[in-house]
């Protein structure tokens, strides 16, 4: 962790900006994010209290990007753990077992790769209502396909190492050898991991928002912001360059700390 | 006058000097062998002259009256493609996957000049160097090719275009040990027949001694000792090359004075282990059948053989932690069970090695840790200032000091990292020691200084050892006895001396002419 | 080879059947259904609709007609488009959905192979650091960004392109196109340079280069194909990347696709509609796969006993 707060880490920082921001401007601003200025409709940047406008029914434009991008950040990091953990469970036990157990649980991973997951994605929000729950389960159960997959795959290169049998013959039992020498050393590359499938989550939220099909109103996300840009587009240009300009933003700086992370531990 | 002569050569990569005071030469029809550990710079002396590293060379550098330093781009072209072959460590790797060995013998023979080469004289080129059915080969991808026969091939292609020199980078080390005595001959064989220059790299005095003419011994980045062969070898002047001469086993060397064995210890019975094969394919994998062996108390015992002849599988089982399909192992009388089944009790008397130092150390965990771990679990009644003791004692019976206990293994050399690895399986005071391989993945030097280390942990400890290997000669400094494997069975067993003296099966004469 | 295509299409049959499988029951399971309107119909009526569409049998045997006609090639009537079949809205959407997705993936890899082979061949060079950063950013330029972005850019600002709808021509294809294209390009060129990067490293390049063979010649005939293994593995999630993409694409440029016919069906509980389209996309998705499986064995000989 250290190590990240010295180097270059300017990605990190522009994130934890974005974070910072989103969660203390909605206690600043006069707005909230739903509020209507009947005064003030698709007022320009930097009239009277709104500093970047407001939209086409007189929303505050900083503040509902400030919401919009909590919720979606929240729906990210949630789905990521959600991915992480059963990516873990799922790829160390088929690494661990092996044979038999570990054919049948990696052809599942392989399946479900093979399937158009946005597609069944969607039809679980047609079929079971669209709820801000549901998107980041949905999402999580879909992207621990890689986290599994990496996961087997350090486990299985782990238990081939000396040092593991070196355990097994000083007498540490299957449970101390899995918690102490194999998650240890799985650590970093299951950090990688989690920080790529951030801005994956992201995309996927945004995607399905964008559609119309993820976090309803009277919630906000950077995908709806998206959307209602782009519909109001030959009004006011701003209203798609500031949602879109932002998770262009977010996307870039998680995969460039992501991909650094991974080229580290692998 | 050398076909290839250097000149007080010195090699620089990013400004750094890695070499210097390099001479070396090469006489048509005659071998020179350059001699050093890892990082001693005898590749890099080889490889860079021809832009094959990194680096950059300096001094004088002569390849049948070109000058290799101050040539232009089109003469280096011409002295690397027409004058030089290539044969390397890897010949898993060396040959380009996707291309077929009849393309890759057909770029080979071409780069000299034109003309292609007919589909009959590819074959040739290929029973010439001891290929069988090579029409066949011809068209097979190099995946399909045992290591054996890639390095065959490899040879080939070294030689289609009739250069006058050939650079041989460590040709035998990555082959199993029975074939490293065919592969050695084929290029002596060659090299007589075409005259070549022969230019042969090593990190093991014994597998070129018997080939070469002349023997340069390098050590960090200088040149140690340079002289014919015979004499060098006989009367080595500096103290680098005594040491190295007397680390390397030889099994002419008088026989070791090895100390007295107790009653038995441990005993295998039909032993045997099978693998499931991968996938959903049907039927098992036999890595290991029927063994039988004994070991007494303070005895060293060899189990000898290639790879893939089951030696890793059994001492695995041995030391239980590996399957174990059938068979029994006893120790003193009382059954030792499968892998799971073993007690703590069990699990004290028989410790592992492993080959590869490194990755036998968990590269999250200080050294203090590393070796205090099988006292955790074998003696946990032990209070936790009595294990920092042990564990200090068990450092300093490997000649290891105190500094050594919050090192991670990351900051370890291979042999620092070896005894911290010895120092664990020591330390809960075992009465056997499995050693698969432990000194084969360290620079000679300190694979012999290991090999003596544990010599002397037998003696004070009355340790008994298996010691799983595929050399004989080392095996012979520490070992009473030897049973040798081949394809999971034992076809030879006894006393370490009379089956050197008198080998009788086949795969124990390949491994002796390989020593 | 042909062993391995035939191992992979024997497995292909049953995964899509359970695809189908899977989506028909969750898609009946759920509550709600396609008369649920405004008003409610009377039962009456209600239960002459779903007589007529098969709705009051049980499910399993609902299940078995689909799939029996299916084979066929009947997905049945559409529920909200009541003038047509499934069949005939998946034949006008699919020929444009294909020319998108084919385009873009033909785009995307010259566009991205050659990007990544300039840069690995500049390795360290101010080259290499820009167009690997422009790769990384194009991998993390979400569709639903840059297709209205582009259309307000080059459509509304420029006027240079049709905003919306197929027109006449090509032109309306360009947006599109490229606004799919970009982030498959980045993560090609990043795979491209990162392999490159491997492989020049490996021992067979060496051998190559031992035997004083011009440097192209060494990048071309023995580097770039194994270089470009990763690529061919990451073909198959492309393709599934790019069939979503193309639910948005035509979505913000207002092209009739499959996509689109997929998010309304999907909005308006069009059972038919949205199975007929999932099923035809798992087939694309898992016949591209097998594409990719063919690419893989061309490119590496070992993979072909897979």
């Amino acid at each position: 962790m250290k190590a990240l707060l010295k180097r270059d880490h300017w990605p990190l920082w522009v994130v934890f900006l974005v974070i910072a921001l989103a969660l203390i401007l909605p206690a600043v601003l006069p707005w909230t994010y739903d509020q209507i200025d009947w005064d003030a409709v698709r007022a320009p940047a930097f009239s009277g209290s709104h500093i970047f406008g407001t939209d086409e029914i007189g929303r505050d434009r900083l503040a509902r990007l400030a919401a919009g991008t909590r919720v979606t950040l929240t729906v990210a990091i949630a789905a990521a753990l959600v991915s992480l953990v059963v990516g873990i469970a799922w790829g160390a036990t088929a690494g661990w077992i092996g044979g038999k157990v570990d054919e049948v649980m990696m052809r599942f991973v392989d399946a479900l790769y093979a399937l158009p997951f946005m597609f069944i994605v969607i039809l679980l929000m047609v079929i079971f209502g669209r709820s801000i729950l549901l998107v980041f389960v949905g999402i999580g159960l879909v992207e621990w396909l890689t986290m599994a997959r990496v996961v087997r795959g350090q486990v299985m290169a782990l238990k081939q190492r000396p040092f593991i049998l070196a355990a097994e013959a000083a007498g540490s039992p299957p449970l101390t050898i899995i918690l102490k020498h194999i998650l240890p050393n799985i650590a970093g590359v299951a950090l990688a991991y989690l920080m790529l499938t951030v801005p994956q989550v992201v995309m996927v939220e945004s995607f399905l928002s964008f559609l119309g099909l993820g976090v309803q109103e009277p919630l906000t996300s950077l995908g709806i912001l998206v959307k209602e840009g782009a519909d109001d587009m030959d009004m006011t240009p701003l209203g798609l360059m500031l949602p879109g300009g932002l998770l262009v933003i977010l996307l870039v700086c998680l995969t460039i700390e992501g991909e650094r992370l991974r080229d580290i531990y692998s | 006058m050398s076909i290839y002569e250097i000149r007080d050569m010195a090699i620089e990569i990013d400004g750094k000097q890695l070499v210097e005071g390099v001479n070396i030469a090469v006489e048509a029809g005659q071998c020179t062998a350059i001699i050093g550990a890892s990082g001693s710079g005898k590749s890099l002396s080889c490889l860079t002259p021809f832009g094959l590293t990194p680096g950059v060379a300096r001094g004088s550098i002569t390849l049948d009256g070109i000058d290799l330093i101050q040539a232009d781009a089109h003469q280096m072209r011409d002295a690397r493609s027409r004058l030089t072959g290539f044969v390397f460590q890897q010949p898993l790797t060396a040959l380009t996957p996707h291309l077929t060995i009849g393309a890759q013998l057909q770029e080979a023979a071409a780069q000299a000049g034109p003309p292609r080469s007919s589909r009959h004289e590819l074959a040739q080129r290929l029973e010439r160097v001891g290929l069988s059915r090579a029409d066949e080969r011809l068209d097979q991808f190099p995946h399909r090719l045992s290591g054996g026969e890639r390095q065959r091939v490899m040879i080939a292609a070294a030689i289609a275009h009739e250069p006058k020199l050939l650079i041989a980078d460590e040709p035998t080390s990555a082959l199993d040990a029975s074939l490293r005595g065919e592969i050695m001959a084929l290029l002596d064989e060659l090299r007589l027949e075409r005259g070549l220059a022969m230019l042969l790299v090593s990190h093991d005095l014994a597998s070129v001694e018997g080939h070469a003419d002349q023997l340069i011994v390098m050590d960090q980045g200088r040149v140690v000792e340079s002289g014919p062969t015979a004499s060098l070898i006989t009367k080595p002047q500096k103290e680098y090359t005594k040491r190295l001469m007397a680390a390397s086993a030889r099994l002419d060397e008088p026989a070791p004075q090895l100390q007295e064995v107790g009653d038995i210890l441990l005993e295998a019975e039909a032993v045997a282990v099978t693998f499931p094969r991968p996938g959903w394919r049907r039927g098992k994998i036999k890595a290991v059948t029927d063994i039988g062996l004994h070991v007494r108390e303070g005895e060293a015992l060899a189990i000898v053989g290639g790879s893939g002849s089951g030696k890793s599988t059994l001492g695995k089982a041995i030391a239980g932690i590996g399957p174990l399909t059938s068979g029994t192992i006893r120790w003193q009388g009382q059954p030792l069970p499968e892998r799971r089944a073993r007690t703590v009790a069990m699990r004290a008397l028989i410790q592992p090695v492993f080959q590869d130092p490194v990755a036998s150390l968990d590269p999250q965990w200080k050294v203090r840790d590393i070796v205090a771990e099988p006292i955790k679990h074998l003696q946990p009644e032990i209070l936790r200032k009595d294990r920092d003791a042990m564990v200090l004692k068990a450092l300093e019976d490997v000649e290891l000091g105190e500094d050594y206990l919050s090192r991670m293994p990351t900051s370890l050399s291979g042999g620092q990292a070896q005894r911290v690895a010895i120092a664990r399986a020591i330390v809960a005071s075992p009465r056997l020691l499995v050693l698969d391989e432990a000194t084969s993945a360290l620079d000679p030097l300190v694979g012999s200084s290991i090999l003596q280390l544990l010599r002397k942990l037998q003696q004070t400890k009355n340790l008994s050892i298996i010691f799983i290997t595929h050399d004989i000669a080392s095996a012979r400094r520490l070992c009473h006895r030897i049973v040798v494997l081949d394809e999971g069975a034992v076809v030879e067993t006894g006393d370490m001396d009379l089956v050197i003296r008198n080998p009788q099966a086949v795969t124990t004469q390949k491994l002796i002419a390989a020593s | 080879m042909l062993a391995l295509v035939a191992r992979r299409l024997m497995t292909a049959v049953p995964t899509l059947l359970a695809i189908i499988l899977a989506s028909f029951f969750l898609m009946r399971l759920a509550p709600g259904g396609p008369f649920d309107g405004e008003r409610p119909l009377p039962p009456e009526t209600q239960a002459a609709l779903q007589a007529a569409y098969g709705l009051d049998k049980p499910l399993w045997e609902q299940a078995w007609i689909y799939v029996s006609r299916l084979v066929q090639g009947d997905f049945g009537p559409s529920l909200v488009y009541r003038d047509f079949t499934v069949s005939e809205l998946v034949a006008q959407g699919l020929p444009i959905s294909l020319t998108l997705g084919g385009l873009a993936i033909i785009l995307a890899l010259f566009i991205g192979i050659s990007a990544g082979l300039f840069a690995a061949v500049q390795a360290g060079k101010a080259a290499d650091k820009a167009i690997m950063m422009f790769a990384t950013v194009a991998t993390a330029l979400p569709t639903f960004v840059t297709g209205p972005a582009l259309a307000l850019f080059f459509g509304l600002w420029l006027g240079l392109l049709p905003v919306s709808g197929t027109g006449e021509g090509w032109s309306w294809l360009i947006m599109p196109v490229v606004a799919l294209a970009l982030p498959v390009s980045g993560a090609i060129a990043k795979l491209t340079r990162a392999g490159l990067a491997t492989v020049l490293k490996q021992d067979h390049i060496r051998t190559a280069k031992a035997r004083g063979l011009p440097e192209t010649k060494i990048l071309f005939k023995h580097g770039l194909r194994p270089a470009l293994v990763p690529v061919a593995s990451y073909l198959g999630p492309a393709a599934a990347g790019l069939l979503t993409g193309a639910v948005v694409v035509e979505t913000v440029f207002g092209l009739p696709g499959l996509g689109r016919y997929f998010v309304q069906g999907a909005l308006n509980r069009d059972y038919p509609l949205v199975l007929g389209v999932v099923t035809l996309y798992a087939a694309l998705i898992i016949l591209f796969n097998l594409f990719a499986d063919l690419i893989y064995g061309w490119l590496d000989p070992r993979m072909r006993e897979g």
